[in-house]
């Protein structure tokens, strides 16, 4: 499955979004998703199933002022 | 020492913002924070970096529960940093936003008209909004209309350690302003801090100040007190400034 993700093209062996926060072994609870300029709701990542093509943003909070 | 600073209902003991960016490594930093007594820490919202996604994930580092204050760092418009503050909500983490709208890459002065637009959007939305915004009352006093929940002037452009540039615009800003005051952006010492307070500041927002001090946990150390002594020079109320001397000893023998 070829995915945009956070900007650079991805190559997954994937079905849901789930899998995708799996794959990079991001601790779920600390990540937010976007696909195609949608939120998607950390419930409902299980039931969010990817397509070739997706953008797909993955963000966290960072050091900041 | 005087009332407790609440904001949208919250109470918090101190008066202390701290930003979490520029320190050493997070050992200084956990100490800084500790030290601080800081309640309200800041963040920056940005794509994880997938081939090191760890490096710099900050919230592994972080010990005890705060209000977390995402930041909408990073956005040129209204529309970008609403985008932003829907994602740091999304994190479950925290409904507070600090709007940080620039297009000014060198002096990252907040963009008055985005950011004011932002904020009536996001406070419309039911987010808890802090917008930082440059050191104009009548702009102030308009966020204040538009739902912030507390208004964040900046004392100097951000990182610069010049402290207030304008201390009658933050007073004014103070006197006029029913909500929050947090002075945020530019102070460099714990004199500046102090001087925020006397304004009649309701707190201050720090980063640079401490994460880049020569000893940062000392000078967190330091601002706890400035704010301190800052609150109670207000609340005691200073003298008025006048030309000439008046004599503190009896002038008859």
């Amino acid at each position: 499955m070829r995915l945009q993700i956070n900007g650079d093209e991805h190559d997954l062996d994937v079905i849901t979004l789930k899998d995708v926060v799996k794959h990079f072994g991001l601790q779920e609870g600390l990540v937010v998703t976007e696909v195609d300029g949608t939120i998607i709701d950390r419930s409902n990542w299980k039931d969010i199933n990817v397509q070739d093509g997706m953008k797909i943003e993955l963000v966290h909070f960072v050091g900041g002022g | 020492m005087t009332n407790k600073l609440t904001i949208a209902g919250k109470q918090l003991s101190s008066r202390l913002f701290l930003g979490t960016g520029r320190y050493p490594n997070p050992y200084v930093q956990n100490r800084a924070i500790e030290v601080s007594e800081a309640e309200v820490l800041t963040f920056a919202v940005r794509r994880v970096n997938l081939s090191a996604p760890d490096e710099d994930a900050i919230l592994q580092h972080i010990e005890k529960p705060f209000q977390y204050l995402p930041n909408t760092s990073g956005a040129t418009s209204a529309e970008e940093a609403i985008r932003i503050a829907r994602l740091a909500k999304a994190s479950g983490l925290s409904d507070w936003i600090k709007i940080e709208v620039s297009q000014d890459e060198k002096m990252l002065i907040p963009d008055p008209i985005e950011t004011l637009k932002a904020t009536e959007i996001l406070a419309k939305e039911g987010f808890i909004v802090l917008p930082y915004t440059s050191d104009d009352p009548a702009l102030c006093y308009r966020l204040q209309e538009a739902g912030a929940a507390a208004v964040m002037p900046g004392g100097s452009p951000i990182g610069t350690g010049l402290g207030i540039l304008n201390p009658y615009n933050i007073e004014r800003i103070t006197e006029k302003l029913t909500v929050p005051v947090i002075v945020d952006a530019g102070l460099g010492s714990a004199a500046d801090v102090t001087q925020a307070m006397e304004l009649g500041a309701d707190g201050v927002l720090l980063n640079t100040a401490i994460a880049k001090a020569r000893n940062p946990v000392m000078m967190a150390e330091a601002v706890k007190h400035a704010i301190h002594a800052g609150r109670l020079s207000y609340s005691a109320g200073r003298i008025s400034k006048k030309k000439y001397a008046t004599a503190s000893s009896p002038i008859q023998s």
